[in-house]
């Protein structure tokens, strides 16, 4: 059995501290996001889900474009992940 | 409860939805159904652009335009 040679602190390390960037919208679940579209779109909403596309299940949405937000919230959504530029939780 | 994306696509079949384009167009109907492509199919769809509004019987929308429902 070949042993691999590691370099001080680097073994278990690397899984602990890198941080995915899925994991990150995973831990945003249950909490209002910012989800920022190519081109001037936003939409502003609480995360109920999303897949590896990071196509997303949004509640209680804000929807804003270059004419300011939307005045009535749509109630769930779900959001094509093509289009998806960042998300920010807030 | 809805969780991910194809648990609520399962959950809404059959549902009063809207779905809306990249270029802004909005399309309202029962949604019949959806695949993996975002492929969706209405049935007695209306066309939602600002003063205008055509209906069609069923409609056919390409995955790749849509933006939600």
């Amino acid at each position: 059995m070949s042993e691999v040679i590691e370099a001080p602190g680097a073994s278990n390390d690397v899984a602990e501290t890198t941080i995915l960037p899925l994991e990150i919208i995973d831990k945003s679940i249950g909490q209002y996001i910012h989800v920022l579209m190519t081109g001037n779109k936003e939409f502003k909403g609480k995360l109920v889900g999303f897949d590896d596309f990071v196509n997303m299940v949004l509640e209680d949405v804000t929807e804003i474009d270059n004419d300011g937000p939307s005045s009535t919230p749509i109630k769930q959504l779900l959001l094509n992940g093509a289009h998806v530029a960042m998300i920010i939780p807030s | 409860m809805s969780t991910d994306p194809s648990h609520f696509l399962s959950n809404i079949i059959g549902s009063s939805v809207t779905v809306k384009l990249h270029n802004g167009v909005k399309y309202a109907g029962v949604l019949q159904s959806i695949d993996g492509f975002m492929n969706v199919v209405l049935q007695n769809g209306t066309e939602v652009a600002g003063e205008s509004s055509r209906t069609y019987g069923d409609v056919f929308i390409r995955g790749n335009n849509g933006m939600y429902e």
